[in-house]
């Protein structure tokens, strides 16, 4: 097709979205709309997963001591804990320090452990595993093999939680991809019905269209245009009204066994181009399916 | 230029046309007529391939239109004028942009569309009506309208069904003239009308149609 054909479909396009103001409104609303809901549960579904990923990536490890060990015997245990493969040692807790740490983390009520003649906490070595997985270390091997030394009371690290609730988040993984497969059909399905009704009103243009003798492609491409455009201003204004909730939810944070569980991220460029990207071709299969119902002449 | 034979046309059970068969020369002048159901608007439809034949074979400059592919009976189309009953105009748009329609769909330069649709709006008194809609016009302007739009590309063939069926007598007389001066360029006309005034003292040929059949052909 020559350059001023295309000149003349695409300022066409730009023409129908002017003079149908109204129709495109409403479409565009409803695509926003739907494009906001699939976003959001996008945005949920990321930090979702980003979570869980990690949760799995990075162990934190605390190693306590008995009350009575001697100081090499805790010289021993540190430089053991040095020798194993990807872990870090970040430091080493007094029962004084530990004490302090609970009270600070009671704060109000802090005045509850006052009535205590002894302080029943253990010292403690905390250790961080990073890329566990990735490096194949079992936390599992390290805590047998420390609990077996000297001077260990008992070895307990984050992963054994989290363990605990790895079941709960693959049901959630599973549920999120059923909910996110049938939102999607369902924004499908809600997009080329809103643009179907607004083709339909210009119908008469492409029956006469038609009938001058224009090519299927001819009158196509204008519809195919402002369903492109369409898409693009859904779902960039969707990202806007999401990013501005996100704003306003992310001053807060909210802590689950003392970890920022909800240290909220918003969408990466890459899922925000995505979003682009599946509203632009919403408006396009839209658009394409609409037109093709009218082209019977 | 059109040829038609043996040709058949039925909607479900009911038949529209049964059996025709008609030849027109380039530069011929055909009306067709016959009382409201006689199949008329069906046989232009058929010409224009619009419709398909049940039966039959449709060759329009050669071109076989039963077996036409979609994009070449779009290229045909161009060449083909139709002035519909019902002007077949989008109200959405002023009438030099309805016009120019049928140019710009060919891919022609702006400004020889700019150029050919304000002489084409001219030769029909439409010049002062270039940026009205039409639903702002009367009945009489928005059939020059479409005769404009069909004129526009110099067509080989021009076909028009019932063109001044709502039309006042003054303005039949102006628009039969237009046709007139339309097939004195060499363009083949085919006019579908049941108006027995419009048939008076034409010189030209006439076939006559009735439940569906040629029942007569003569020369008023």
């Amino acid at each position: 097709m020559r350059l001023r054909i295309w000149t003349y479909l695409f300022k066409h396009g730009l023409m129908n979205i002017s003079n149908n103001r109204l129709t495109h409104l409403i479409s565009m609303g409803t695509i926003t709309l739907t494009m906001l809901l699939f976003g959001s549960f996008m945005l949920v579904s990321y930090n979702l997963n980003n979570w869980i990923k990690q949760w799995g990536e990075s162990i934190s490890m605390s190693v306590y001591l008995t009350d009575d060990i001697a100081e090499k015997t805790q010289q021993q245990i540190e430089e053991v804990i040095q020798q194993f493969r990807g872990a870090e040692l970040i430091g080493f807790i007094s029962k004084r320090q530990a004490m302090l740490q609970l009270k600070e983390g009671l704060g109000d009520q802090a005045g509850l452990l006052d009535g205590l003649a002894d302080n029943p906490l253990p010292s403690s070595f905390e250790i961080l595993i990073k890329n566990a997985k990735e490096n194949q270390i079992d936390p599992k091997k390290i805590k047998v093999s420390l609990e077996k030394m000297d001077g260990v009371e008992e070895v307990q690290y984050s992963e054994q939680w989290a363990e605990r609730f790895k079941g709960l988040l693959d049901i959630l993984k599973i549920v999120g991809f059923i909910v996110g497969a049938f939102l999607g059909i369902a924004v499908l399905f809600i997009t080329t019905n809103t643009i179907k009704l607004a083709i339909y009103s210009r119908r008469d243009e492409i029956e006469i269209s038609k009938l001058v003798g224009a090519t299927d492609w001819f009158v196509k491409i204008p519809f195919l245009f402002e369903g492109v455009i369409q898409g693009i201003v859904s779902s960039g204004t969707a990202i806007l009204v999401l990013f501005f909730v996100y704003y306003l939810f992310s001053v807060k944070s909210v802590y689950l066994f003392g970890l920022p569980v909800l240290d909220f991220v918003f969408l990466s460029q890459g899922h925000a181009l995505m979003i682009i990207g599946f509203g632009v071709g919403l408006g396009l299969v839209g658009g394409f399916i609409a037109v093709g119902r009218f082209f019977k002449v | 230029m059109i040829q038609i034979f043996s040709v058949s046309k039925s909607f479900g059970g009911n038949i529209a046309l049964k059996d025709i068969s008609l030849r027109v020369r380039q530069g011929e002048f055909v009306f067709i007529t016959g009382p409201s159901g006689a199949g008329k608007t069906t046989l232009l439809r058929l010409i224009f391939g619009t419709e398909k034949p049940t039966g039959g074979q449709i060759l329009i400059n050669k071109i076989n239109l039963t077996r036409i592919k979609r994009l070449k009976l779009d290229m045909l189309r161009r060449k083909i004028g139709f002035v519909f009953q019902d002007f077949k105009l989008i109200n959405t748009r002023t009438v030099f942009q309805n016009v120019a329609l049928a140019l710009e769909i060919t891919g022609e330069r702006s400004t020889i569309i700019r150029k050919k649709t304000h002489q084409a709006l001219r030769a029909l008194g439409l010049e002062k009506k270039e940026n009205a809609y039409p639903l702002q016009l009367s009945g009489g302007e928005q059939q020059r309208v479409a005769i404009a739009r069909a004129i526009i590309n110099d067509p080989l063939i021009l076909i028009a069904d019932e063109p001044t069926g709502n039309l006042d007598p003054d303005i039949t007389k102006e628009i039969m003239l237009l046709f007139r001066s339309i097939n004195l360029r060499g363009t083949t006309l085919v006019i579908a009308t049941h108006s027995r005034e419009l048939l008076e003292d034409t010189g030209q040929r006439i076939v006559v149609l009735n439940q569906g059949r040629i029942v007569d052909e003569i020369v008023a």
